[in-house]
């Protein structure tokens, strides 16, 4: 109990964190007007792909949860690390992506668009490879046996701050990746 | 006898086996709410000396016109430090302090929810005041005030480290201060003992839970903006470089939307204790307890409409002033409740003058004064005129100490037999009442007029203009009868630890749980708690005991 | 006594309103005191009342354990209301009396605010000074307040309302000036080391002076006569003062240094510092960062011959 609502309390202030860089994005990437070379450098469709793979990881975590419940640790575990897994990806997706933006000169330091893009994309990685630390620990603990029996909050604790992280990056992707192929 | 009721929680609480013994290492290694709580107020008296040096030393510099004792860059670098100080590692911890040790004992609970956490944002927070102080040896510390203002904190113009630590070191406390407050909402929701429902809630802690919301909504917007800055100066990005783009006023939305529920942040738990001190002294319950908690909650949704109000002068047009006026003048509607309620709390009552109920008193009048410099910047027009001059650091001294220090004293005095176990002389308490209430408006008031008179604040020296000399060396005077002053109390509080009388569980005749436990209280909080059917519980069991 | 009444009456402070927008703000802080003094009043006067009465006494039976008074908590929340509701509708009105909107009006004077000196630029005649600014009185004027770098803020207490200059954006103030003098002022708003240094002096004229002033600042700068100056200007020139100071007539064009053309018709030299003698100037030109540590304004290495000839020159910049 104690457990699930520090956690909420938790995302309620990092959502309020998140609203601040979406303004900030918002503001700056929008204020002159969109510039759509931006566009061009953007890779909506990869993106878009490696985006699947962290909202599938929300559903495999809901799997792993229901396990959990249902006292079935080995599946648990298959869960989790699927879960994990596909956490990587994404965040792989992202440095993929980063990495071709540097290419064609987008740094954070070049221009407006770059330095809200970065810092809001940043920040979500960041809170993505906050999550994949915790999601270990949970493997962990599932391989020690911590985790064989129902009754532990940790997973409903972890799960909620995983599901977040999915639903702000669900905002952030539709904000910088999809709306303006319909602002053209 | 009615049923008793266990506290929560109930299970062996970690670490708690470690004897009192251990001294030092002890202290560094506790998870005990009630050992945290003391060295927060430790924590924040230690920086009230720091923040107060570096007061007297720039007041030594402002004494005279022309002076030049320190020079600018120094100047601007204590002042900074000073504000920043004040904000955030002697009024939070102070609020935390009191927090931390409190609101488990009087809503029947024997730990926080989270005990290491607690620890972990004790420690985080001093050692992101330490990173903060380290900045004197690397550079230069921050020199752009307290609230920094974008350009003049981008790399071009200030070039050392000192914003950077500022930075980190504000991120620090802030992440401290946020998980403390997580710590206490799940306290105060999940900890309290069975029969105690929302509405037996003492006025103080019901602060402590809004105060803590608040701190999580607000918190936010200040992390965000810190985190920009540090972008734009260590990763050259542009979020307040105007050369590319960026908007210098983006930094004072985001600042000031988490600066100005900070303000209140820093006085609600002093509504609080005040609200315990008034009834207690009063012997009469609260008057308008649902006044008290509803304005509570009130002023701290409208902190969230009201931060324009700081940028009143900066040319946003007169609808957008307007707007942020009435909003602003509404708080001082909701405020004006708490102080009529605790005068009615006094009414028709049995006063009895204690020092914490001087302070208590005291605060009625400072405040009020305080309050109404602020109803007068909300009124767009005076603001215009007296913004940023010395009649803004009269405002902020009068609600920072005559407010919220106040406040925070009045509940040291009325909890320090608790505590420590030990009684302070009450003639001595007084003593140090006068010397500090003397030297503070002494300092403070004349500022108004300096104010008044043209004198811009943040200014190293000024010219030998009629009435400044005079008017800025009474305040220099009082600045050090306050320091004294400030130094008697540390040597009260020692002496009183070491040789006080010893004080009984009960010592007041109080309302509230933690006066069931002895002075100090043990380990372990509570074996057994009565049941509750009022914010006055432990009053109702000593009523029942004396009928019995 | 009669020395403090002296002092007294040479204060100069928000309430001696020298423009009709700073009347119109007064009459409104005016009535605040009344009202904020009846509040402080009421509070201290009850609390001292409550105090007196209520102590309590030996023997003191339990006091009546009251918890609410519906008739005073409508009235204290009620009359506070009231009363703030009644100066909002002030605060409106005095706004739009004082402020009105600027729509596409051109300025008459822009000031460009920089670390931590003033410039300022009449557009009329293409006329530019620095820290010394002349306004016509009898005449509503509209100033436009830029920044050059970073945040400051126009403030002469004896006008009324100040302003923000935040780089980028033009904010606005009018101002009708009543009678011809000398009003001080500061830069209000922190902007790094010397903003105590940053004082305005605004001198404000009749048209007729004022036209007069105007058409000589709008003058280029008199060819100096003697040697020792023209020696100096040559310094001048060859130095990098050129490449900061504007000196207009000559080669000079500078901007990041306050305009030089006419520097020796004014009163002060460094925003307020210091009085502009030609001892204070050599001063200045000796050793800036002593004088103002932190200004925008290198040390540099003169030696005597150089220096005089240098304040010679100024000194002929009428
Ligand atoms: C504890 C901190 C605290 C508190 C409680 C307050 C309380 C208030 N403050 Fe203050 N404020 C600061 C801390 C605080 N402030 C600080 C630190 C700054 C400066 C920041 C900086 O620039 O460095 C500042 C600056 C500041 C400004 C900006 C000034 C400027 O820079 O131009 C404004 C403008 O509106 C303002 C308004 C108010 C108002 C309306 C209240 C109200 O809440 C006051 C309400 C209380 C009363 C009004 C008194 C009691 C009421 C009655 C007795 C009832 C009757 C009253 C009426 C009918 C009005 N404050
Ligand atoms: C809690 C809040 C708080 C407190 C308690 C104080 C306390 C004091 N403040 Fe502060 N002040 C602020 C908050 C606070 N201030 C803020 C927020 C600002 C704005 C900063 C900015 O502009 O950015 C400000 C700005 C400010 C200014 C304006 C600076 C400027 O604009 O240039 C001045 C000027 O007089 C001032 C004076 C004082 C004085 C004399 C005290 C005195 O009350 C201090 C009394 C205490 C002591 C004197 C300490 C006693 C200890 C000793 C004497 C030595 C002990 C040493 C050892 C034991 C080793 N303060
Ligand atoms: C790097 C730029 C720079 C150079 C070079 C420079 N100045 Fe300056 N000067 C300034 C600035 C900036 C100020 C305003 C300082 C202030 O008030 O903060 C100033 C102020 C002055 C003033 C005072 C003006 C007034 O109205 O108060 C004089 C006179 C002056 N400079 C003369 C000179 C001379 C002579 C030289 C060459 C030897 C020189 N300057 C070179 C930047 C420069
Ligand atoms: Cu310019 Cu302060
Ligand atoms: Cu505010």
């Amino acid at each position: 109990m104690e457990n699930k609502l520090m956690i909420k309390l938790v995302v309620g202030t990092e959502a309020l964190f998140f609203v601040a860089l979406i303004f900030g994005y918002v503001y700056f990437a929008f204020k002159p007007g969109y510039d759509p070379r931006v566009l061009r450098l953007l890779h909506t469709r990869s993106t878009g792909i490696f985006s699947l793979f962290l909202f599938s990881s929300s559903f495999t975590f809901w799997r792993a949860a229901v396990n959990f419940d249902k006292g079935k640790p080995s599946r648990l575990k298959v869960w989790l690390a699927i879960t994990i897994a596909l956490g990587c990806l994404f965040l792989f997706g992202q440095g993929r992506e980063y990495f071709n933006l540097f290419r064609e000169n987008l740094t954070i330091s070049s221009n407006l668009f770059g330095t809200s893009f970065f810092t809001l994309t940043g920040f979500h990685g960041l809170h993505v490879f906050i999550g994949l630390i915790m999601l270990s620990i949970v493997l962990l603990l599932a391989f020690l046996g911590d985790l064989d029996r129902p009754g532990s909050s940790v997973i409903e604790t972890v799960g909620i701050y995983w599901h977040f992280v999915d639903v702000v990056w669900f905002f952030v992707f539709s904000l910088v990746y999809v709306l303006p192929h319909f602002l053209k | 006898m009615e049923p008793v009721h266990l506290p929560r929680p109930q299970s062996e609480l970690p670490d708690l086996n470690i004897s009192n013994g251990q001294g030092l290492l002890q202290w560094i290694s506790t998870v005990d709410h009630k050992q945290i709580g003391i060295m927060y107020l430790l924590f924040s008296v230690l920086f009230l000396c720091i923040g107060g040096l570096a007061a007297l030393l720039f007041r030594i510099q402002l004494a005279l016109p022309n002076n030049a004792f320190i020079g600018p860059e120094m100047f601007s670098q204590l002042f900074t430090m000073h504000g920043t100080t004040m904000i955030f590692f002697v009024l939070t911890p102070g609020i935390l302090g009191f927090s931390v040790y409190f609101t488990p004992l009087m809503i029947g609970a024997n730990e926080m929810a989270f005990p290491r956490l607690n620890a972990f944002s004790l420690w985080i927070a001093f050692f992101g005041a330490l990173l903060l102080y380290f900045s004197f040896f690397n550079g230069g510390a921050p020199d752009g005030g307290w609230f920094n203002y974008a350009p003049l904190n981008e790399k071009q113009y200030a070039s050392g480290n000192g914003i950077d630590y500022y930075c980190i070191g504000l991120l620090l406390g802030g992440i401290g201060t946020a998980s403390t407050a997580i710590n206490l909402i799940v306290t105060i929701l999940q900890c309290r003992v069975k029969t105690m429902g929302l509405h037996h809630l003492s006025v103080f802690v019901w602060m402590v839970l809004v105060n803590s919301f608040l701190i999580l909504a607000a918190f936010p917007a200040i992390n965000a903006a810190l985190c920009m800055l540090l972008l734009d100066r260590q990763l050259q990005a542009h979020f307040f470089d105007l050369s590319a783009g960026g908007s210098p006023l983006l930094w004072q939305h985001l600042f000031w939307l988490f600066g100005h529920p900070e303000v209140y942040i820093l006085i609600l738990p002093s509504f609080g204790i005040l609200s315990e001190v008034f009834q207690v002294f009063s012997r009469k319950p609260i008057f308008g307890y649902g006044l008290l908690v509803g304005s509570g909650i009130v002023i701290a949704l409208l902190a969230f409409g009201v931060w324009m109000h700081h940028m009143f002068a900066a040319g946003l047009g007169i609808t957008i002033n307007g707007f942020f006026s009435a909003s602003s003048l509404l708080i001082g509607v909701a405020t004006g409740v708490k102080i009529f309620s605790w005068i009615a709390t006094m009414w028709g009552g049995s006063l009895r003058f204690t020092t914490a109920m001087m302070f208590a008193c005291a605060f009625l009048v400072e405040f009020t004064i305080g309050g109404l410099s602020g109803i007068s910047f909300a009124i767009v027009p005076i603001d215009w005129q007296l913004t940023d001059t010395y009649y803004v650091v009269a405002h902020i001294h009068y609600v920072f100490i005559g407010g919220s220090l106040f406040g925070l004293l009045a509940g040291l005095f009325y909890w320090f037999p608790k505590m420590s176990g030990r009684m302070i002389r009450d003639r001595n308490g007084k003593i140090f009442f006068w010397l500090f209430v003397a030297g503070f408006n002494m300092t403070f008031l004349v500022q108004h007029a300096l104010g008044a008179m043209g004198m811009s604040r943040r200014v190293y020296t000024y010219p030998d203009v009629p009435g400044y000399g005079t008017l800025n060396l009474i305040s220099t005077c009082g600045a050090f009868i306050m320091g004294i002053s400030v130094l008697y109390l540390l040597y009260l509080l020692i002496q009183s630890k070491r040789y006080g009388k010893e004080a009984p569980g009960d010592p007041w005749d109080a309302y509230t749980l933690e006066w069931m436990t002895p002075s100090p209280p043990a380990l372990k909080n509570f074996e057994a708690l009565p049941p509750v059917h009022s914010e006055r519980p432990f009053r109702d069991l000593k009523i029942e005991r004396q009928e019995k | 006594m009669t020395h403090a009444c002296q002092i007294l009456l040479t204060i100069q402070s928000v309430f001696e309103s020298a423009t009709v927008e700073s009347e119109k703000v007064n009459a409104l802080t005016f009535r605040f005191i009344i009202a904020g003094s009846f509040i402080f009043l009421l509070v201290a006067g009850l609390l001292v009342y409550v105090s007196v009465k209520f102590r309590a006494r030996l023997a003191d039976a339990e006091p009546i354990q009251a918890r609410r008074n519906i008739k005073a908590e409508v009235a204290m929340i009620g009359i506070p209301f009231l009363m703030v509701a009644f100066f909002f509708y002030l605060t409106i009105k005095t706004m739009e009396a004082t402020e009105p909107s600027v729509y596409n009006q051109k300025p008459d004077i822009i000031i460009i605010a920089h670390q931590w000196w003033w410039e300022a630029r009449y557009p009329a005649k293409n006329a530019v000074t620095a820290n010394e600014i002349h306004i016509p009185v009898q005449k509503k004027i509209l100033l436009r307040l830029n920044s050059a770098d970073v945040i400051h803020d126009w403030w002469v207490p004896s006008f009324g309302p100040k302003m923000d200059m935040v780089p980028g954006i033009n904010n606005y103030l009018w101002l009708y000036i009543r009678k011809p003098g000398i009003y001080e002022g500061t830069c209000s708003e922190f902007c790094g080391a010397q903003h105590a240094w940053m004082r305005i002096r605004v001198i404000a004229q009749d048209t007729v002076d004022f036209q007069k002033w105007l058409t000589a600042a709008a003058m280029p700068a008199r060819q100096p006569a003697t040697a020792p100056a023209l020696s100096g200007r040559a310094i001048f020139m060859g130095l990098t003062c050129a490449g900061c100071h504007a000196v207009r007539g000559t080669i000079a064009r500078g901007r990041a240094g306050p305009d030089l053309t006419h520097l020796a018709s004014r009163k002060t030299l460094l925003s307020g510092k210091m009085e502009n003698t030609d001892e204070n100037l050599g001063k200045w030109l000796s050793h800036p960062q002593k004088i103002k540590p932190g200004a925008h304004m290198p040390d540099f290495i003169l030696n005597k011959d150089t220096l005089t000839a240098l304040v010679t020159y100024l000194h002929t910049l009428q």
